[in-house]
């Protein structure tokens, strides 16, 4: 092979893929805490809420697992606004990925909640607490504490699959990458240099994820 | 000889044959053309007129006429690679394709990476939007959200014409652009006068019209750098298909619109 690489194309413009993996590192961190939320109370309505409220999560989570990522953001950017919805780039990329997130999550903490031995949760009934207090008191910090895992391998998933919203317009890492690779033609050098730059944010979030297993769930309480 | 050294030999001899081979190889392409009796040239079928499936979902337009007509001229078949826009040039760096014929504009900045052909083909890069968005010249760009696709010609000449200010957004394909602006997620857009012209027609309550000229620019047929022998071929086609008016008849069927004078490079 007779190609030379130029690596220096890319450092020049290493600011711009810099600022552009700020915007990937705090889409994903918001997405994360707001889909957590939306899985939160999702998984207590769909295990305890009433029978129509169920259904409808469980649409919810159906139509969002079964259909394309790329579709989901389409759809929202490109659709909405003919109902009058309208979201900039990043805020639709942001409810894109708040919206996916929310179903996968909601049926892994659902799997948590389950685990939970049902005789503590009418050990809490007897003792006269309603659902919401014993979903937020006895079930869900050990429901958490055994799906966290699962949860954080599933954050990373919704980092990784952040490179896709560049598709409209949002200037994340991947946009930045796509932008400069046309510009620049240099494709190799700048999904390199890419590629590593987002394994740093994946491994930096896993280490966080170490950091809050240990601190909220080992040394905490339980 | 011993058969250890016979076998050394004969694989040493064997090593250099490979080694001599892969490098002549290398070196002509156009050779290995004719001898697979195939060419490899880009597709790009989301660029109306350029490129574009028809109804039976093969590739037509005028570039891929253009490559048809090159490769039958040359006596071998046809192999189109399709592309995005983006890939046209990665397709040629990485060996998926010998030529790239694929609404290519010819820039200096581009040739730093490919070398061209003399010119085969023109586009006039514009700016399009609804008649109700007030754009008159590059100055009324000013507080305007304008999208384009990466890796186009507009990418590159938009933002040297359009004052502090302008907001300019990039999507990844010219669908997703002309998208955008068909649902007021842009003001207007940076694209081929076709594409302009193609969308009004498609989309009349939209009202989408030309705003103004930003460029003309000359499409070129694109080899890997190296290949001289097969960029000399094609200068030499495009030169006899200019003169013998084959050039400007596809381009006129295909788009609809007079091919302008073609310079030489």
């Amino acid at each position: 092979m007779t190609y030379v690489f130029q690596f220096g194309i890319v450092f020049d413009r290493f600011d711009e893929l810099l600022a552009g993996a700020w915007l990937t590192v705090r889409l994903s961190a918001l997405a994360m805490a707001l889909g957590l939320s939306v899985a939160i109370v999702c998984a207590f309505l769909r295990t305890a809420g009433p029978r129509p409220v169920r259904w409808i999560v469980g649409a919810y989570v159906e139509a969002m697992r079964n259909t394309p990522f790329l579709v989901q953001i389409y759809v929202i950017f490109f659709s909405l606004p003919s109902f009058g919805i309208r979201f900039d780039a990043n805020e639709a990329a942001l409810v894109a990925m708040v919206v996916n997130l929310g179903a996968y999550a909601t049926e892994i903490v659902r799997a948590g909640v389950q685990s939970v031995p049902v005789g503590q949760i009418e050990a809490g009934r007897a003792l006269g607490l309603t659902r919401v207090q014993v979903y937020r008191l006895i079930v869900l910090f050990p429901a958490l504490k055994a799906v966290f895992p699962a949860l954080a391998s599933q954050f990373i998933l919704l980092l990784l699959g952040s490179s896709v919203v560049s598709a409209i317009s949002a200037k994340e890492l991947t946009a930045i990458a796509n932008t400069l690779q046309s510009t620049t033609f240099r494709a190799f050098e700048v999904y390199i240099v890419v590629t590593f730059l987002y394994l740093g944010i994946a491994v930096a979030f896993r280490g966080l994820f170490a950091a809050i297993y240990w601190f909220v769930f080992r040394r905490g309480r339980a | 000889m011993t058969f250890t050294t016979r076998l050394l030999t004969a694989a040493m001899a064997t090593a250099l044959a490979l080694g001599l081979g892969a490098g002549a190889a290398d070196a002509q392409a156009l050779d290995r053309i004719l001898k697979e009796k195939k060419i490899r040239i880009t597709a790009q079928v989301d660029s109306a007129p350029f490129g574009i499936l028809d109804k039976d979902n093969k590739p037509t337009g005028s570039e891929i006429e253009t490559a048809r007509q090159l490769a039958k001229d040359l006596g071998v078949e046809l192999e189109l690679v399709q592309v995005s826009g983006a890939q046209r040039i990665p397709a040629l760096l990485s060996d998926r394709a010998d030529l790239a014929i694929s609404s290519l504009s010819i820039t200096a900045e581009r040739a730093k990476s490919v070398w061209f052909s003399s010119p085969h083909g023109a586009l006039s890069i514009v700016i399009g939007g609804p008649k109700s968005v007030n754009i008159k010249s590059a100055a009324d760009l000013a507080g305007k959200k304008i999208g384009m696709s990466r890796a186009t010609l507009e990418e590159q000449e938009v933002p040297k014409i359009a004052p502090p200010g302008t907001n300019i957004v990039f999507f990844d394909e010219h669908a997703a652009t002309q998208q955008a602006l068909l649902t007021g997620q842009v003001d207007a857009i940076g694209s081929a006068a076709f594409l302009i012209n193609d969308l009004a027609k498609k989309a009349p309550d939209k009202q989408l019209e030309v705003k103004f000229t930003v460029v003309t620019a000359f499409y070129g047929i694109a080899v890997k750098p190296g290949n001289l022998d097969l960029l000399q071929w094609v200068n030499t086609w495009v030169f006899v298909n200019k003169h013998n008016g084959v050039l400007a008849r596809i381009y006129e069927q295909q788009t609809g619109v007079k091919l302008v004078d073609l310079p030489s490079m």
